[in-house]
């Protein structure tokens, strides 16, 4: 009513000032017109002087249609005066002059009309808030968009919180402990919690699985879905995924597998696979191609119908939920009124309960499942992580109830052949408290057990977890560490279904424990029948520590632990109070670094995801460039730096293929030359980039072993060469042979520093000149060449720009920034680069600067081809914010 | 020292059948389609007074180390421990902390046999079936440096 009050006022006449206050400075052009002699009627839309449309004029108007024509511009105009600034206080639409110290605390201090909307907006007391049931209402709002994990009110407490792949996950911790990490991982025990990682349970019978699997594996890039141990259900496998039938050119990213063990006489086989979120959107609809899994199984609560093709991606970043607006909580909250707000048990209520998590194929009647946040995964790093586990967990205690209760263990109990599979198992993990180390047991045993609730055996204080090698059967000891554990004992009651929801649903709570607990004759006392809902069935894997290279083996080693959902705390908090310490998100990239393992999705640049992490990365590194100062900036084109925040690795491939192509055998590695092929490369590339193919990494295990061997392995440091095979040496004709197979491809290398420097990512590798090598020889140069500095041609541009601000022409002309088409990355500067380092820092196991990353193939060959053999593999180094050119030693490590 | 075969700090993926040491019956394999990859040997827990000598480290580091443990440390007694490789450094070690120490010191040196596993990967797991685990072992020297009791 309001609206049409205001639009009537402004047919009253001319001399009624029909704007006031705010509006009139809106739209002063109103108020201008007025003021023309011609003016004398009111006429819509846009007129010069007034004079062309005067001549017609109304003789009369309709107040009524003349009202609802302008309707919406008077109300859109309103809208825009009445718009408060970004928060939601009452007294912002009040004028400054109005305003009153503390006016949100006491409304009184408002004026009267606005009183009662203020008092509605006041947000209500911390102990309101605090309370229980609105402590949840606001917990499930606030994890609508980005899921919580299990344990994340306790990292909330305790680290910085980043919001990534749809999820809320603790980055690093709020307190200093990198170090402390670090001597967690290599001598005691790291955590980390990785239920944010995707389970998708495969079943049906396993030699349609296989043959659906093999599609999106290869042989060639090392053992498969298939591979003998892995299938009987005694070792977790990993393997590379591509695209159905696309091996080398496609790849999808990196999973880890688990199949059950076989029950007798039954080909129905159960297959886990566990892969990263980003990497999860593009498996899903992958494996349901494979296993021609197009049905959705619509879940029975929710007769909505559902739209297959969207259901493709349950990535709950995906689904399609409305934005919070602002403002809609208290309606909510009044809706939900009704009835007590429920405790969302994670992975319920985060995706929407028509989309279908389950996929049937009337073909070959295998089932897809998505398990995402069914099962916790709980990851412990380091050699003592099995002193930890050993202390925290304890062997479900059985019971001889022999009432029927709708309880999963008590049933168990009854089964004679179960219990004996239990007591078998209980033993296993038993003998687990002789072993010394983690790293000395076979890597991927995966080992079943059902345990008694962890809280019940809580220590009243933090207490470090230690190995005591108690004189366990020294005959058993030696069998576990040789064979593994007996398939038998992998089986667990997690992999059901019905039991891993028996056990989420009568978890007792901690209020009721706590209850308990303060019964309890003697305070402190175990509470001596254990309630029967306490055992749990879990999952221990062993986690392989660093397979590849020569030094620190099996560093990183470490055990994960699979839990069902709804347990993830009851688990956690005894795990902390034994002593461990616990690491976010870059905790595990530094542990991937140490193990010189890729790093998903950082260094996977041929998968889609790990595209997509490259743009992120590099929209965020500019974005904090820009924040500095112009003045403040390091100038990347003077250091001769030409894509700092990302790494132009198809630009790179094809550049090193045309050099290839061009130089032949000919020796192309020193400056001249390649000044002499900058020019024609840049001619060449638009014609030749047309046919060239994209860029691949190469995973093949014999080329990278031959590789290997070409790069004359050493230690770190470059101390001691190792010794390898038997293998063909490098020469012209294997390399031509080499690269007709591998072309356009990248490798992955693990460089170590010769004498002092930190690299960091996007640290350059160059080739270095022979008399680079000579001066490495003679030890005068040690500390390496310098880079002459580059010149900044397109400072004087900018410079140019800004005094001239109408012509925004180039606008994304950054100062110290190459602008788009980047110049040859390759021969830029005086040495010619092979490729970049994409993680890179001080190694504290190696004692000096390491780095890992990717170097085109054909540039390390050709470099290899033209050293001699004391100079084998060494490359230069030089950050992009530097101009001194460090030596380095690179190893291709399989 | 082409490589470094101490067996606690390194380990050597390789084709064939490279360490001949094996105790076990000699496994029939092919030289390609196999990968070794040694396990950690197997630790035991360490008291303050124990040294276990690695070729990694540099020599006159770890001299000076056992050094300290003797002089600053307040130690009566060391045992130095070499495996492999690296009996021989641990050998030289003491030899000198003995020289060094005017013949105040004592050396007691016991060797041992260690058991070492040795995992066998196939490179091609399919067919391959089974990996194998394989045992070997490799001698072991401790020498307990210590100042003899006064009487």
């Amino acid at each position: 009513m309001q609206t049409t009050h205001d639009s009537l006022s402004l047919l009253t006449g001319e001399n009624a000032d029909p704007l006031k206050g705010g509006l009139s400075e809106v739209h002063p052009s109103t108020e201008r017109k007025k003021k023309t002699p011609h003016q004398s009627g009111w006429v819509r839309g846009h007129h010069k002087d007034g004079g062309g449309y005067t001549k017609e004029m109304p003789k009369y108007i309709t107040a009524g249609a003349f009202a609802r024509a302008r309707a919406a511009e008077v109300s859109a105009m309103l809208k825009a005066v009445r718009k408060t600034t970004s928060s939601s206080h009452v007294f912002e639409a009040l004028p400054k002059h109005m305003r009153r110290r503390a006016m949100s605390h006491n409304t009184k201090r408002l004026p009267h009309r606005l009183r009662e909307v203020a008092n509605r907006m006041r947000e209500k007391s911390l102990q309101a808030r605090r309370r229980h049931g609105n402590l949840l209402l606001e917990f499930n709002r606030r994890q609508r968009k980005n899921i919580w994990l299990e344990t994340h009110i306790w990292h909330a407490k305790r680290f910085h919180m980043v919001k990534k792949w749809g999820y809320c996950l603790g980055d690093r911790p709020t307190y200093k402990c990198y170090r402390a990490c670090y001597r967690a991982m290599s001598s005691h025990c790291l955590l980390q919690d990785l239920s944010y990682y995707c389970c998708i349970e495969l079943q049906g019978d396993e030699d349609k699985l296989l043959a659906a699997l093999s599609q999106l594996t290869s042989k060639e890039a090392g053992p498969t879905f298939a591979a003998a141990l892995c299938l009987s259900g005694r070792r977790q496998g990993s393997v590379m995924v591509y695209r159905a039938g696309r091996y080398p050119s496609q790849p999808l990213g990196p999973v880890t597998f688990l199949w059950r063990p076989r029950t007798q006489g039954s080909v129905h086989r159960q297959l886990w696979i566990w892969a990263h979120p980003t990497l999860k959107q593009d498996l899903l609809p992958e494996l349901q191609t494979v296993c021609q899994c197009c049905e959705a199984v619509i879940p029975p609560a929710a007769p909505v119908e559902v739209n297959p093709t969207l259901e493709a991606d349950s990535e709950p970043e995906n689904t399609p939920e409305a934005k919070p607006v602002p403002g809609t909580k208290r309606k909510r909250s009044r809706k939900d009124a009704t009835g007590p707000p429920a405790k969302k048990i994670l992975g319920d209520g985060t995706r929407l309960p028509s989309t279908p998590v389950s996929w049937r194929s009337s073909s070959n009647g295998i089932v897809i499942n998505d398990l995402t946040m069914e099962i916790v995964r709980y990851r412990l790093i380091g050699p003592q992580s099995h002193s930890v586990l050993v202390d925290t967990l304890e062997a479900a205690t059985g019971c001889d109830v022999r009432t029927t209760c709708s309880l999963w263990w008590p049933q168990h109990c009854s089964d004679e052949a179960k219990m004996t599979l239990h007591q078998q198992q209980a033993d296993i993990f038993n003998i687990l408290k002789g072993i010394y180390s983690t790293a000395e047991l076979p890597s991927g045993t995966v080992l079943g057990l059902t345990v008694d609730d962890p809280r019940l055996t809580l220590p009243r204080k933090r207490v470090k977890a230690l190995p005591c090698v108690k004189q366990v059967d020294e005959e058993k000891r030696r069998k576990l560490m040789l064979e593994g554990v007996p398939e038998p004992c992998c089986q667990s009651f997690i992999w059901e279904q019905s039991v891993r929801d028996n056990v989420t649903d009568n978890k007792i709570s901690e209020q009721e424990l706590n209850r308990m607990r303060s019964e309890v004759l003697v305070p402190g006392s175990r509470l001596s029948p254990t309630p029967l809902q306490g055992r749990v069935p879990i999952l221990l894997v062993h986690q392989p520590g660093k397979q590849v290279g020569h030094e620190m083996s099996s560093w990183g080693a470490g055990w994960d632990l699979l839990l069902p959902k709804g347990w993830g705390m009851a688990f956690w908090i005894p795990l902390v109070y034994r002593g461990v310490r616990i690491g976010g998100l870059n905790m595990s990239l530094k542990h991937s670094q140490n193990k010189a393992a890729p790093h998903f999705p950082r260094d996977y640049p041929d998968c889609p995801a790990g595209m997509c992490f490259q743009e992120e990365q590099e929209a965020e590194l500019l974005d904090k460039f820009k924040r500095h100062p112009p003045a403040k900036r390091t100038n990347y084109i003077k250091h001769g730096c030409v894509a700092p925040f990302r790494c132009p690795w198809q630009q790179l491939a094809e550049e090193w293929e045309i050099i290839v192509q061009e130089g032949g055998s000919q020796a192309r590695t020193t400056a001249q030359a390649d000044a002499v092929t900058e020019e024609r490369t840049s001619q060449q590339a638009i014609s030749i980039t047309k046919p060239l193919s994209r860029f691949t990494v190469l995973r093949n295990r014999k080329a990278l072993r031959l590789l290997s061997a070409w790069c004359r392995p050493t230690t770190s440091k470059g101390q001691r060469p190792c010794r390898v095979g038997e293998l063909p040496p490098i020469s012209c004709e294997a390399v031509t042979s080499f690269l007709s197979a591998h072309a356009m491809s990248l490798v992955w290398v693990h460089v170590s520093l010769l004498s002092k420097g930190k690299p960091e990512y996007h640290a350059m590798l160059c080739v270095p000149t022979p008399e680079d090598l000579k001066a490495l020889g003679n030890r005068q140069g040690t500390g390496g060449p310098q880079e002459p500095p580059h010149r900044d041609h397109f400072k004087s541009r900018i410079k140019r720009r800004k005094k001239e601000p109408k012509k925004a022409s180039s606008s994304d002309l950054v100062l110290g920034l190459w602008p788009d088409p980047l110049p040859s990355v390759a021969s830029h500067c005086s040495r010619v680069t092979v490729g970049w380092v994409t993680q890179g820092d001080f190694s504290m196991s190696a004692g000096c600067g390491e780095a890992l990353g990717f170097v085109s193939v054909a540039g390390l060959l050709n470099t290899l081809l033209n050293q001699t053999s004391e100079h084998k593999g060494k490359l230069l180094l030089r950050n992009p914010t530097s101009l001194h050119y460090r030596f380095a030693k690179i190893n291709v490590e399989v | 020292m082409t490589e470094p075969r101490n067996p606690s700090m390194s380990s050597i993926p390789q084709t064939g059948p490279a360490h001949t040491d094996s105790s076990s019956p000699a496994v029939e394999m092919d030289p390609v389609e196999y990968t070794l990859r040694k396990r950690l040997p197997r630790k035991l827990p360490k008291r303050r007074n124990d040294v276990y000598v690695n070729m990694k480290t540099d020599f006159r580091a770890q001299l000076a180390r056992c050094q300290k443990l003797l002089e600053g440390g307040g130690h009566r007694e060391i045992c130095v421990h070499g495996l492999g490789l690296a009996i021989n450094r641990a050998i030289n070690i003491a030899l000198q902390l003995q020289a060094s120490s005017q013949g105040a010191l004592q050396l007691a040196a016991n060797t041992s046999t260690v058991e070492l596993v040795d995992d066998l990967e196939p490179e091609d797991p399919d067919e391959a079936g089974e990996p194998m685990t394989r045992t070997r072992n490799n001698s072991a020297i401790h020498i307990k440096v210590f100042y003899p009791d006064p009487q």
